[in-house]
């Protein structure tokens, strides 16, 4: 009986726990959004699946000086409303706010998301753009590294067995503006864009190709759209041909642009 | 061997406190189904995408096709038979049989499921709202608009208060 293949249950107490525990074939779990999926489907194999959701401390969001911490076990719900995030990202509040359908926002949680690393992840291509990082641990210590530096290829991350990401840090940027326009007519968007400017420009291309793009530039004049547009890569499939997805870059970066224009 | 291939969960359902041991692999929709003969969940794209399956868990809309039976312990779990009380319909309800809202009802409980959680923290949302909101919930009949009409009567009806 069942749709899901046979495995065994974990549940530890605490990240030393977890880690003491993480293999290549014992797997974390928390929302099982993607996992569940990719096991009915039967591309994923776990013989465990290690629940991280009774541990303590990993729930949380918290605010410091310089950047916002979002735990590991927190939905995209919990943090689109966490006043927190309101406050101080109302703009990736936003994006979380549009995730996939109230349903995976509810269960799915933003680690669980990028450790995925599916190549259309509002999230990704967000937290790329505002500067994210990834916290991770392991028996070994921990190690932090940007979300761009985390993501290497589509549902690939740098993320070994037996590691464990307990959290995500953005930095937070008082003059930054900040702006994340998609084109989706089915469950997944065709096309992500976010647009990040203070000091620099942070532009991240997203869902039209293996993995998020980024361009970095002086200022938003310097940003070259016909060269943008010409340099992504993208991959034609259901949602568009090559012509038809770089046409859309081009319509979603001049919108973007105009929207920080006008930004009061 | 560690872990665990069964567990002991006391989920409360429908307001029915419950104890169950159940398999770790054994998914919400499964148990409701399967041990509770709650047939009212239905399944159909098992990939959380079209809503028909669409349970609330301690009030949160859940795809109980991908959701572990195991993590409904110690958890409020609601579907569509927990809705009426006795022969009357809740307010939901009624407003989709008087506005036509389904053909083969196939996608039924998950719109109302759905929609209920809306309606429980937004008493008097916008047809924009509703429309953003059920945006995840497919009816492969394309009844559409009277399902908006439907939700945008109900929460007036329950803005009201009880007839």
């Amino acid at each position: 009986m069942g749709v899901l293949p046979p495995f065994r249950l974990l549940r530890p107490r605490s990240v030393a726990e977890a880690l003491g525990w993480l293999n290549y074939d014992r797997m974390a779990y928390a929302g099982g959004t993607e996992l569940l999926l990719a096991m009915r489907e039967g591309l994923l194999r776990p013989t465990h699946l290690v629940d991280l959701k009774a541990i303590e401390g990993l729930g949380a969001v918290e605010e410091s000086a310089d950047r916002v911490s979002i735990g590991a076990l927190v939905t995209h719900t919990q943090a689109a409303d966490h006043p927190i995030v309101r406050g101080r990202l109302p703009g990736l509040a936003g994006v979380l706010h549009r995730v996939g359908n109230p349903r995976v926002r509810a269960t799915g949680t933003l680690v669980g998301n990028l450790c995925f690393a599916e190549p259309r992840s509002d999230v990704a291509a967000a937290l790329i753009a505002l500067g994210g990082e990834v916290e991770i641990a392991s028996r070994e210590g921990c190690r932090r590294m940007t979300v761009g530096e985390f993501v290497i290829g589509p549902y690939t991350t740098v993320l070994a067995p037996g590691e464990l990401v307990t959290g995500i840090h953005i930095p937070i940027r008082p003059d930054v503006r900040f702006v994340y326009l998609k084109h989706q007519t089915a469950e997944r968007p065709a096309l992500g864009v976010a647009l990040a400017v203070n000091s620099h420009v942070s532009l991240v291309v997203g869902a039209v190709g293996l993995i998020p793009q980024a361009f970095e530039v002086g200022s938003l004049s310097d940003l070259d759209i016909t060269e943008v547009t010409a340099q992504v890569e993208v991959i034609p499939d259901l949602t568009g041909s090559e012509e038809y997805k770089r046409h859309l870059v081009g319509v979603y970066l001049r919108r973007a642009i105009g929207r920080l224009e006008a930004w009061q | 061997m560690i872990g665990v291939d069964t567990v002991e969960i006391a989920p409360v359902i429908n307001d029915r406190e419950m104890l169950l041991s159940v398999p770790v692999r054994m998914t919400l929709a499964e148990m409701l189904r399967d041990r509770l003969d709650l047939f009212g969940v239905k399944l159909s794209c098992e990939m959380q995408v079209c809503g028909v399956c669409t349970v609330l868990v301690d009030g949160q809309p859940v795809s109980s096709c991908t959701f572990l039976a195991a993590d409904s312990d110690g958890r409020r779990v609601s579907t569509i038979e927990g809705l009426a009380e006795g022969e009357q319909l809740h307010p939901l309800q009624q407003a989709f049989v008087d506005h036509f809202a389904l053909q083969c009802g196939f996608c039924t409980p998950g719109f109302i499921m759905m929609a209920k959680h809306l309606l429980d923290r937004t008493p008097d949302p916008g047809r924009d709202e509703i429309v953003e909101h059920l945006d995840g919930n497919l009816c492969r009949c394309t009844g559409y608009a009277p399902i908006v009409e439907a939700v945008l009567d109900a929460a007036e009806r329950l803005r009201a208060g009880p007839s």
